[in-house]
């Protein structure tokens, strides 16, 4: 067991609502409380415990200016800190586990939200863009993902059938996710074969969902009194690359790399052979492949190798974010399915994994980037 | 209804339910694309590219500062308006190609035009097209078609009639939005549209009756349970007379503006007090006044369908 700062932060509990590609007969602040009752839920904790209150979401997808102020109640932020990250919730987390490590506070409640099913996401990809150069041509999220996907595809040696491992891998474990809407894998052929993106097809991109996270965390002296499982946050990194799509590195993501370094190095030394399961986030599968290869879980351009073996449960035994995209929240649900596992809690597979990696991705073209590090005591 | 100020009956079923509102953001902008990108966009006009250096890479469209390392441009280039192709991507709305401008070492991305399954190959050479009518955009350059000629320069020193930048580009985003009101704001608003009253729903802790409706209540956070039917008659509790115009008022100024708690509520309805002189609210509509809504003829399910509230006298 590593002794690192950062031991003294702990995930006790979480919760998400079902993710689905539209809650059409609920709000946000249904969704949110759903997540944030549900969470509290079994906690020996109940709101009057929470010092503080980090949320994530995005005022374009909720259509409303600083969106969060609307929300406090379904939150349970009266009267409480409260803040806001306009990035994926895993930011969010970041900056509490950071609270708590430093003194400041001792239980936080992290949440993230998000209904692109109310308004247009491709719109609202476009909207990241700066507006001179790349917005007026036409650039969007499915085009930089195939951008992204032609150039990798020819330096790994790879065709654009290889990649239905990786979305086959994705929507069979997420048919077996409760969590998630999905009963079977696609059996749409024009899903898995017709042009999207060229050479992506629609199943190599997300699938964009409603709902709403929520993750409980406090310092190791409420921990060692509500719960018997701990799950620590011993690692968390961060960095972003350039806005320019085209100016970025064609096949790699290097900001993913110095992410998962600082958490591995935050973490006491360790490395991706130390990690026993991985849940990360990717706009597509070729994304999905890059973000693999940059936290080293496999070698450059051989990414596809880790879903050689259709049965594997070490990288998003969710289902990842392919068949479950609820942008700005994709992040922190990862959290929560790791912590899930390493939790043994009911509902989710047995697993003897006792190490976890977490990344979330924000931005266009999935230009930021953050590595959150999990430890359960064996 | 009449008669009673408060009563309580069952939740309306789904079915009756009204499901989302149709809302819509329109931002106008006026961008500054800044020095460098400002002068990249307007020679785009006379048919010129200009880059930028930074160490001992160019850059085009040029740019003020290295997006490597932040350091300001050493200066401008002007670059040949022909390429090659570096990758491309095609989809329901055209392809988009990566563009390597001669002497250049960043591509730049921009629309493909013209090109088939056969042209349409890594390494091609392509050159500018531009548009008939440049206004000051980036699309006063088309895009990129295959080169019909061999010629190209190196970068060079920009010309001596150089453009000052574009300083300001107009710019206008418009969202559409389909809110679901879910299960709390469609029991309200139906009671609204065919009931002509408010329903309210109380906090299973504090027992303070909510208005709107929702699941927790926000200072407990304790969940709900028991809805309240409201008739839409209360007090005053503050007014403001607003003598100013602003975009998206219903009345015209001077109007009164009021923070309204029906009876048998705990919350506060924001609302307008209409049918009365400014000078006279300044006395009539305030604190501990008694409102009576006075409904519209319209049935649109929301809060517009009361037209104001009238003092009761």
């Amino acid at each position: 067991m590593t002794e690192t700062l950062l031991r003294h932060t702990a995930v006790l509990n979480s919760a998400h609502t079902l993710l689905t590609p539209s809650w059409s007969d609920r709000q946000h602040i249904d969704l949110i409380s759903e997540a944030v009752t549900r969470a509290l839920k079994g906690t020996s904790l109940g709101i009057n415990d929470i010092d503080f209150v980090i949320d994530s979401g995005s005022d374009f997808l909720d259509g409303r200016s600083i969106s969060n102020c609307g929300f406090l109640g379904a939150m349970g932020a009266h009267h409480k800190e409260e803040s806001r990250v306009e990035e994926d919730g895993l930011w969010s987390l970041m900056y509490g586990a950071n609270k708590i490590a430093s003194g400041a506070a001792s239980v936080g409640l992290i949440i993230a939200y998000s209904k692109p099913s109310e308004s247009d996401v491709d719109a609202f990809w476009t909207s990241l863009l700066e507006p001179f150069i790349q917005r007026p041509v036409g650039l969007d999220q499915r085009s930089a993902a195939g951008l992204y996907a032609q150039r990798y595809l020819a330096a790994a040696g790879l065709g654009a059938d290889d990649l239905r491992s990786v979305s086959e891998h994705a929507w069979a474990a997420a048919a077996r996710n409760a969590g998630v809407d999905v009963s079977e894998l696609p059996t749409d052929d024009a899903f898995w074969n017709d042009d999207f993106a060229t050479p992506l097809r629609r199943s190599d991109l997300s699938r964009p969902v409603d709902g709403a996270v929520a993750i409980l965390i406090s310092n190791a002296e409420v921990a060692a009194s509500a719960t018997s499982r701990p799950i620590w946050i011993t690692g968390m990194g961060s960095a972003i690359d350039q806005h320019f799509l085209a100016a970025r590195e064609p096949d790699t993501f290097p900001a993913c790399e110095v992410a998962a370094k600082s958490a591995y190095r935050m973490a006491g030394g360790i490395g991706p052979a130390d990690i026993d399961l991985a849940e990360v986030s990717a706009t597509s599968t070729v994304g999905e492949l890059m973000v693999l290869e940059a936290v080293g879980l496999a070698e450059k351009h051989h990414g596809i190798d880790l879903y050689r073996d259709p049965d594997q449960s070490r990288i998003n035994p969710s289902g990842g974010a392919l068949p479950a995209d609820p942008i700005m929240a994709t992040g922190l649900v990862r959290l929560h399915e790791a912590a899930s596992r390493l939790g043994g809690r009911p509902g989710v597979e047995a697993t003897d994994a006792r190490t976890a990696l977490v990344h979330g991705a924000g931005g266009f073209g999935m230009q930021n980037h953050c590595v959150i590090t999990l430890e359960v005591n064996s | 209804m009449k008669g009673e100020t408060m009563t309580t009956t069952d939740a309306p079923t789904a079915s009756d339910e009204m499901e989302s509102l149709a809302a819509q953001l329109r931002m106008p902008y006026t961008l500054t694309p800044g020095w460098a990108t400002g002068i990249f966009l307007a020679e785009l006009g006379r048919h010129r590219l200009i880059g930028s250096r930074h160490g001992d890479t160019i850059s085009v469209p040029a740019q003020d500062f290295s997006g490597t390392s932040g350091e300001p441009t050493e200066g401008l280039v002007e670059v040949a308006p022909v390429g090659a192709l570096q990758g491309f991507t095609t989809t329901a709305d055209g392809t988009l190609g990566l563009v390597l401008i001669d002497g250049t070492d960043i591509p730049m991305i921009h629309r493909l035009l013209d090109f088939d399954s056969e042209t349409l190959q890594i390494g091609a050479r392509v050159e500018a097209v531009w548009s008939d009518k440049p206004v000051g955009s980036m699309l006063d350059l088309a895009g990129f078609a295959l080169a019909s000629s061999s010629e190209s320069f190196s970068p060079r020193a920009v010309p001596g009639d150089l453009l000052p930048p574009v300083l300001q580009v107009d710019y206008s985003m418009t969202l559409d939005y389909q809110h679901a009101y879910g299960p709390y704001y469609g029991t309200l608003f139906n009671a609204v549209k065919y009931d002509r009253r408010l329903r309210g729903v109380t906090c299973t802790k504090c027992a303070r009756v909510l208005l709107p409706p929702r699941a927790m209540c926000d200072v407990c956070f304790a969940p709900t349970s028991q809805w309240v039917d409201i008739d839409a008659v209360g007090t005053v509790q503050a007014s403001s007379i607003v003598h100013i115009e602003f975009i998206g008022q219903r009345m015209k100024p001077p109007y009164v503006y009021s923070e309204i708690v029906l009876d048998g509520t705990s919350t506060r309805l924001i609302h307008m007090i209409g049918d009365v002189d400014a000078e006279d609210a300044k006395t009539a509509a305030t604190p501990g006044a008694r409102v009576r809504a006075v409904w519209s003829d319209r049935r649109t399910g929301s809060l517009t369908d009361i037209d104001y509230f009238k003092l009761i006298p």
